[in-house]
């Protein structure tokens, strides 16, 4: 099992120089059925990461560019009048795909992001009164620029909750964008295979499952959650003013999947509380409410989980 | 009958040495010659007879030492049977000076009973029992003899052969040639110094003679054997040897000779024996070693420098870096997990993998080093 998942990112690392951690979080995001959403500026291989991961794995894989006059339509389908028959027909959209890149997903409209994110949590898309299932694997990879920009809209907090994980995504080090540049210039970056068929990812997944993970180890992460709704019963009453709202249980459910991943990743059968410390900022980040006083104060999520994480005994 | 003079000599002489002492013992000193030659070996015979068996008598006999002569004994045997003593002892003697000689001689007469003697053997190793002697000296009158001087110039008195070996007789420049000499035969000590005279242009080396000695029933047989080197870098002519002997028994001088050798000393070619090039090279290459040397040693050292500062110089950014004063702070390695978690966990991966492998493993680390570790990993 180990060996695909070396395989797999053998292949990645042919066409995507660098980004470990991106390709780590959507590696683990694919395991877990989760969705990810990455923030970072535009050209940093989001796109091509997404796309190597589809060849590699031999999926289907559709690209939607969101923009703000998208409409829920364009994306998940629509029926179209036959005048010849006075009949519709069933147009399905982009999102029936496997892997499913939505770049820019804050430039559009609350209601297009919200027939996505619908789409995200149910699996299944309706058009009419005809309701199509995804074929598994589905995984939405969402894009957005930082918020500071303009013409954005920000997506909604229960629709972020959605997301498994929240990737930030940086420029790369000096000596990889040296690479990046000579390769890109060069046209010679390799070809990405498939090194993985569809049913071998299933097994990967089932193997997920029976990563072991101890109850103390539940109880923490039970406790890391909890210090996010009321961190003074864990003696960080300095950052309560910062917490608007602490994080659902979705993301009890999401950091537990994303722990045994996480260990699976690492070649172990069992989760330490390590494997939680290495993803409990990418679960968390989009789920923490930060107050207007915090927000204010350019307090960033990040400070509040690390507080948090370094408040909370490990056991 | 024609009265035989040598028979009259020793009948003269015996009664001239026997001496008779008193009524328990006699004692007789026989000299071969009374009247011998400078260094001239004289054999003298030394017997002590117990006569009285009454007492018990033991005999302690010593010939006095002088510079005028030189003694050697040859035997000695102790028969000490109770109440019948017997003593021989065998000398050789060699009067070292012309003239009258008086040889004295040192005899103890020691007395003792059976009860002493039967006491004394009753003792052991670890008891060891002295025998108790009543001693007295013995006065025993000087043996006179008259030394003859030898004839002037003699080196050698006896009856000596000579042989001699050079070897090789053509050697090339300062190769030495050995030449043994060995002088054998009866009378003194053939042992001479500078038996090979100096010479110029011919240096000499000359190794310490070896003395040999059989001894028989009536006279001693010596054999010196002298090891010579002689080099020099051109031909030479060795020193002719002549060594003036002289036989005291035949009253004959006579010389032994090692006639002038003529030694081929071959000078090399020197076109030939110095090196077209150099063997070992010369110094200036030795100086590329050093250079080389030092080379390495500059690249060593500026690697070894250059790593050092390059810790030092991530130590001293690690030490204006926030996150150091909190990891100093950890005071157990849950503590510090926890810190690494929190503070970009990625970073810390290689010290969160051991404080995984101390805390839930089997594995060990101190708090120290892995405290300084994820120091080192800040910069």
């Amino acid at each position: 099992m180990t060996e695909k998942i070396t395989q797999l990112k053998e292949e990645l690392s042919k066409a995507v120089i660098g980004q470990e951690r991106m390709i780590e979080g959507l590696l683990i995001g694919l395991l877990c059925e989760g969705h990810i959403l990455i923030e970072g500026v535009p050209g940093l291989a989001k796109t091509t990461t997404i796309n190597a991961l589809a060849k590699a794995l031999g999926l289907d894989f559709k690209r939607i560019q969101f923009t703000p006059d998208l409409l829920p339509s364009d994306i998940i389908g629509a029926q179209i009048y036959n005048p010849k028959d006075h009949s519709f027909s069933i147009k399905k959209g982009p999102l029936f795909t496997n892997l499913l890149l939505a770049d820019e997903i804050n430039r559009a409209p609350a209601k297009v992001q919200s027939a996505l994110l619908e789409v995200m949590q149910e699996q299944q898309v309706t058009i009419g009164d005809e309701t199509f299932p995804l074929e598994r694997p589905f995984l939405v990879m969402a894009t957005q620029n930082p918020i500071e920009q303009e013409g954005v809209y920000a997506l909604p907090e229960a629709q972020l909750d959605r997301f498994m994980m929240k990737l930030i995504v940086t420029h790369n080090s000096e000596a990889e964008e040296l690479e990046i540049m000579r390769k890109g210039a060069t046209k010679s970056f390799g070809e990405v295979k498939q090194v993985l068929e569809r049913e071998e990812l299933f097994a990967l997944q089932k193997a997920i499952e029976a990563i072991h993970i101890d109850p103390e180890l539940e109880q923490y992460i039970i406790s890391l959650v909890s210090a996010t709704r009321k961190p003074e019963k864990f003696g960080m009453d300095s950052i309560a003013a910062d917490i608007m709202y602490g994080v659902s249980p979705r993301a009890s459910i999401d950091l537990y999947k994303a722990a045994r991943a996480k260990a699976f990743l690492r070649g172990n059968d069992y989760v330490t509380p390590a494997d939680i410390g290495y993803v409990i900022a990418d679960v968390l980040r989009h789920r923490i409410v930060l107050s207007y006083e915090a927000r204010a104060r350019g307090i960033q999520p990040d400070e509040i989980i690390a507080k948090i994480v370094e408040a909370v005994p490990v056991p | 009958m024609k009265p035989n003079r040598g028979r009259l000599a020793v009948l003269f002489l015996s009664i001239f040495c026997v001496l008779l002492h008193a009524e328990d013992f006699t004692y007789t000193i026989r000299p071969s010659t009374l009247t011998p030659y400078e260094k001239e070996p004289v054999l003298l015979r030394v017997d002590i007879n117990q006569t009285n068996p009454e007492p018990i008598l033991l005999f302690l006999f010593d010939i006095k030492p002088k510079r005028a002569y030189r003694v050697e004994q040859i035997s000695a045997t102790h028969d000490n049977t109770l109440h019948h003593a017997k003593e021989h002892y065998l000398y050789l003697l060699f009067p070292l000076k012309s003239g009258l000689l008086d040889i004295d001689f040192d005899l103890t007469k020691r007395v003792t009973n059976d009860d002493k003697v039967h006491y004394f053997f009753s003792g052991d190793r670890d008891d060891f029992k002295k025998l108790e002697t009543t001693d007295s000296k013995v006065d025993v009158p000087p043996l006179k003899i008259k030394v003859k001087p030898l004839p002037k110039g003699t080196q050698l008195i006896g009856n000596f052969t000579l042989n001699y070996l050079f070897k090789p007789k053509k050697v090339e420049a300062y190769e030495p040639v050995s030449l043994r000499i060995s002088i054998e035969g009866n009378g003194y000590p053939p042992l001479l110094e500078n038996i090979y005279p100096k010479q110029e242009d011919v240096s000499l080396f000359a190794s310490k003679p070896v003395l040999t000695r059989h001894v028989d029933a009536h006279t001693v047989h010596y054999k010196a054997v002298y090891d010579l080197a002689l080099t020099s870098g051109k031909s030479f002519d060795t020193a002719r040897i002549t060594l003036h002997a002289f036989n005291p028994k035949t009253r004959q001088q006579y010389t032994l000779n090692i006639p002038s050798e003529h030694i081929e000393v071959t000078r090399p070619d020197t076109a030939v024996l110095v090196d077209k090039t150099d063997t070992p090279p010369p110094l200036h290459s030795n100086w590329k070693q050093f250079g080389t040397l030092m080379g390495y040693l500059l690249a060593f050292g500026a690697g070894f420098l250059t790593a050092w500062m390059l810790k030092w110089h991530r130590k001293e950014k690690a030490r204006g870096h926030p996150l150091t004063a909190r990891i100093d702070a950890c005071n157990a390695k849950k503590q510090l997990l926890q810190l690494l978690m929190a503070e970009d966990a990625q970073r810390f991966v290689p010290v969160i993998d051991k404080l995984e492998a101390d805390l839930y493993g089997t594995e060990k680390y101190a708090l120290k080093q892995l405290k300084q570790e994820a120091k080192e990993r800040l910069t």
